[in-house]
């Protein structure tokens, strides 16, 4: 490319960094204020609206109580943020709710703010994206018919960028954050000056509003609760300390404070403005708040297009926020095993795609079922927010009991303060929001929590049954090698698997066919191997199925009985498994079936060789066994590969995470494993093309001379829906393009669990 | 364009390798001398078997080379972990064409991918 593409390159996108580069990049306060802030800020675009739309119930006459409730809102935004520094201060580590309500208050506390946490960021999706149309429908009201497609098409929009794998950029966040506030701060100034005298009137000032009902003390709870929808967001910072320049705690607490008080000047303002330029707001409005605000105060013109344009895209970044924290949770989730294990490597494409996926379609489907409406959607947020306020606040005061740091007190007085005030207003958020929608969240929340409560259950049951010392490899000897050839037609395929079984020397060998006519090619070729020709009973597969249980029932339980599979692959393309479908179907099917290993021996059309393609033995077999953790399914695959009198036998670890591949090493030492384990780097994070290189560089297989076996045990869950929380798939990956690789062999062992 | 990443990794390798005081690269080490040099661990072998048990990392500096360390008669990878960087010193030997050193003095440092 040219220099000035490159140059250009680099303005737009910045000089090249390498992954660890990024992570570890620690952000100044100016940096992490936008990143952190933008969910916190964003709210401010909505939350004196949603005011308003409470109070206009009750006529023209209760409008003016917008600025004392806004005051009121801006208290126990103040209480919070106090309470939140304490916080950051307990978990220089960055918390999050869930760890400290997990840590503090126990497993059913941690499993609530869980499930709220993720019906949270789904919501962050759903409401700012859906406010971001508002305020660009409120500059092209033409937009207005088409708000439920505009609202999903910009979460498709964000989250096709972020599965690009866009990483938040401090900068990039700096900018629209930074303008916003400026813009809002624009905003305020020009509106107190021009108020002096006589303040702009709103569009909608002279609107008629008629009273539907009496202005009672509950209609003003509802008003303060409604606005309590400026606290959205704070939690943020808590969450992210570690990202922070040292001396990290007190930056953190620092970024806090401005971000309270930021929050708390704009909210106050913008409802000060919201009263005296006398916008009226009702269901019906076409015009947000901030826009007929804006309008009246700017007079129209550019600064009214700039406010809305930034408004939009602080909220489109409140809601990046969410696709960011999102892995971060599951991950933490998975780790603690609540979650489906796929979630664990966050730098997993693969997984993060998910993440994404599930994220979007969950946000997408609120906003199609609430018609893009933000005040209904919003009916649903508050109530997830708070209960992670109090449990996180609840969990620190018993934190600092337990702990007694200089100063405990203090902190834990503030704390204990800040808990019973969110405790509070979430009550009274349950109380005035039930009907409206927050119903949905509070018969949502145990059907989750019960799900993350059933997936624990799974995983430790998994845990205990992988873990039971019924192995111990050093005094064991393993059983005998028995093989079931599958014989589909006499070629060049099924004289390989001839020649790979010849050199395994199994202690007892037998072929099957369902074709007659294979049997006398059959005896030229493997003389020794008697064959059997089977009568179709069903489907094949179900023959062959009935043959094996027959077979494994005369064969001692440490015996391994393989079933051996030759196939001729007619060119590279993955469709070829789709033309090859039925023996597809026999291996995938046999996967359930207990005590048998299925042994793929693949041959690629154009390799086929006739001179040298004759059952000859390989005089090389190097096997390895895929380990992704020291346990009876990893140490009953390797029993079976020792039998396969191999020239070579290790371990392999591609290690995702280096901690665990090192706990994974010490584990095979402490185990005693009598072969060697290779724990290789896997740069790119794709396990199958890490394998693919280390076989190439380490074995050159040819096929006929050199063959390399890949052994992968798996777990065979008992019940089917359980395999979703076996990433299984990923092998299955694996092993599809393992089977185009020359002279590989792959092999499963399953772990019946 | 931008180069690709394994030649922007060796980049990142040499810059964290100069700054280790003392060490010389691995493209300069030869057979048979005495050494001091850094590199990050690119993979780990473990042998637990009787009598001849080890543990093996292969280094890499971002100048070419690489070199074998192994430690026998461990029975613990003590931090030994992928990413991780190794300052070991002491004589290098030729096996087989593969430089490597056997039992030398050795210090766990911070990757370069670690602040």
């Amino acid at each position: 490319m040219t220099k000035v593409a490159d140059t250009l390159k680099r303005v737009v996108v910045g000089r090249p960094m390498s992954s660890g580069e990024l992570q570890h990049t620690l952000l100044p306060k100016s940096i992490a204020l936008p990143v952190f802030a933008s969910d916190a800020l964003s709210s401010m675009a909505y939350a004196t609206q949603e005011v308003l739309l409470v109070l206009a119930i009750a006529g023209a006459t209760a409008l003016p109580f917008v600025f004392p409730i806004a005051g009121a809102v801006a208290v126990l935004l103040a209480i919070v943020i106090v309470s939140y520094r304490q916080i950051v201060r307990a978990y220089p580590g960055g918390g999050g709710a869930y760890v400290v309500a997990y840590e503090n208050l126990g497993m059913y506390p941690g499993l609530t703010v869980a499930a709220s946490l993720l019906i949270d960021y789904v919501l962050t999706v759903a409401v700012s994206i859906t406010a971001g149309t508002d305020a660009i429908v409120s500059a092209l009201p033409g937009l207005a018919e088409h708000k439920v497609v505009v609202t999903i098409g910009l979460i498709a929009l964000v989250s096709l960028a972020n599965l690009r794998g866009s990483k938040e950029s401090g900068r990039l966040f700096a900018v629209p954050t930074y303008g916003f506030v400026l813009c809002m701060y624009a905003l305020i100034v020009t509106g107190f000056i021009r108020c002096i005298g006589s303040c702009p009137q709103a569009e909608s000032s002279g609107l008629p509003l008629e009273p539907e009902h009496a202005l009672t003390a509950f209609l003003l709870l509802k008003a303060f609760a409604a606005g309590t929808t400026a606290l959205t967001g704070v939690e943020a910072i808590a969450e992210g300390v570690p990202v922070f320049r040292f001396p990290q705690s007190k930056n953190a607490a620092a970024t806090l404070g401005i971000l309270g008080a930021i929050s708390i000047s704009l909210f106050l303002g913008v409802s000060w403005l919201a009263d005296h330029t006398n916008v009226i707001y009702t269901e019906e409005s076409h015009l947000t708040v901030m826009a007929q605000i804006g309008d009246a105060v700017f007079g129209g013109g550019v600064m009214f297009y700039v406010l809305q344009v930034l408004t939009a895209l602080i909220l489109v970044l409140a809601a990046n926020t969410a696709y960011t924290g999102f892995p971060v949770l599951a991950s933490i989730l998975a780790r603690d095993r609540i979650m489906p294990r796929q979630f664990v490597n966050r730098g997993d494409r693969l997984v993060y795609s998910n993440g994404i996926v599930i994220l979007s379609v969950f946000a997408s489907l609120l906003v199609y079922a609430f018609d893009a409406n933000l005040n209904r959607l919003i009916q649903l947020y508050l109530l997830g927010v708070f209960l992670s306020f109090t449990l996180a606040q609840a969990g620190t005061v018993v934190r600092w009991r337990r702990t007694r740091e200089p100063g405990w007190q203090k902190s834990a007085t503030i704390n204990a303060f800040g808990a019973v005030v969110t405790g509070i207003v979430m009550v009274v958020v349950l109380l005035t929001k039930f009907l409206e929608g927050a119903w949905i969240v509070v018969s949502a929340l145990p059907v989750i929590i019960f799900m993350m409560r059933a997936i624990h259950g799974h995983y430790s049951e998994v845990r205990r049954e992988l873990a039971h010392p019924e192995r111990v490899p050093a005094d064991r000897r393993p059983g005998n090698q028995h093989m079931v050839m599958l014989v589909q037609r006499v070629d060049a395929a099924s004289a390989r698997a001839v020649g790979y079984a010849r050199s395994v020397r199994p202690a007892s060998i037998v072929a099957i066919t369902f074709d007659k006519v294979n049997a006398p090619t059959w005896a030229r070729l493997a003389p020794e191997i008697p064959l059997q020709v089977l009568e179709q009973e069903g489907s094949r597969t179900n023959s062959i199925k009935t043959f094996l249980r027959r077979r494994r029932e005369d064969l001692s339980s440490d015996d391994f009985l393989t079933f051996v599979v030759s196939e001729i692959l007619r060119s590279r393309s993955t469709f070829e498994i789709v033309k090859g479908w039925r023996i597809q179907r026999t291996k995938a099917s046999l996967r359930r079936e207990v005590g048998v290993q299925v042994l793929d021996v693949p041959i690629v059309e154009d390799e086929i060789d006739p001179a040298v393609d004759q059952a000859r033995e390989p005089a090389r077999n190097y096997v390895s066994v895929l380990i992704s953790g020291v346990n009876n399914a990893s140490l009953q695959a390797m029993e079976f590969a020792e039998t396969l009198r191999p020239t070579s036998l290790r371990g392999v670890h591609f290690g995702l995470d280096p901690e665990e591949a090192e706990r994974i090493g010490d584990e095979w030492l402490d185990a005693r494993v009598p072969h060697p384990l290779e724990i290789e780097n896997s740069p790119f994070r794709d396990i199958g093309l890490s394998l693919i290189n280390y076989i190439r560089s380490e074995f050159q297989p040819d096929g006929v001379n050199r063959v390399a076996t890949v052994v992968i045990p798996e777990f065979i869950v008992r019940k089917r829906r359980h395999e979703v929380l076996h990433n299984q798939t990923a092998l299955v990956v694996i092993k599809r393009r393992l089977l185009f690789e020359p002279g590989v062999v792959v092999v499963s062992v399953p772990f019946y669990l | 364009m931008a180069r690709p990443p394994d030649e922007l990794r060796a980049e990142s390798l040499r810059v964290w390798a100069e700054r280790l005081a003392g060490t010389i690269r691995l493209a300069e080490v030869e057979a048979r001398r005495r050494a001091k040099v850094a590199g990050v661990i690119q993979n780990v072998r473990i042998d637990p078997r009787e009598g001849r048990s080890f543990i093996e990392a292969t280094i890499v500096d971002g100048s070419g080379s690489e070199l074998v360390v192994r430690l026998t008669g461990r029975m613990s990878l003590a931090g030994w972990q992928l990413g991780e960087g190794l300052v070991v010193e002491g004589t290098v030997a030729d096996r087989d064409g593969v430089l490597m050193m056997l039992n030398p003095e050795w210090d766990l440092v911070a990757g370069p991918e670690h602040g």
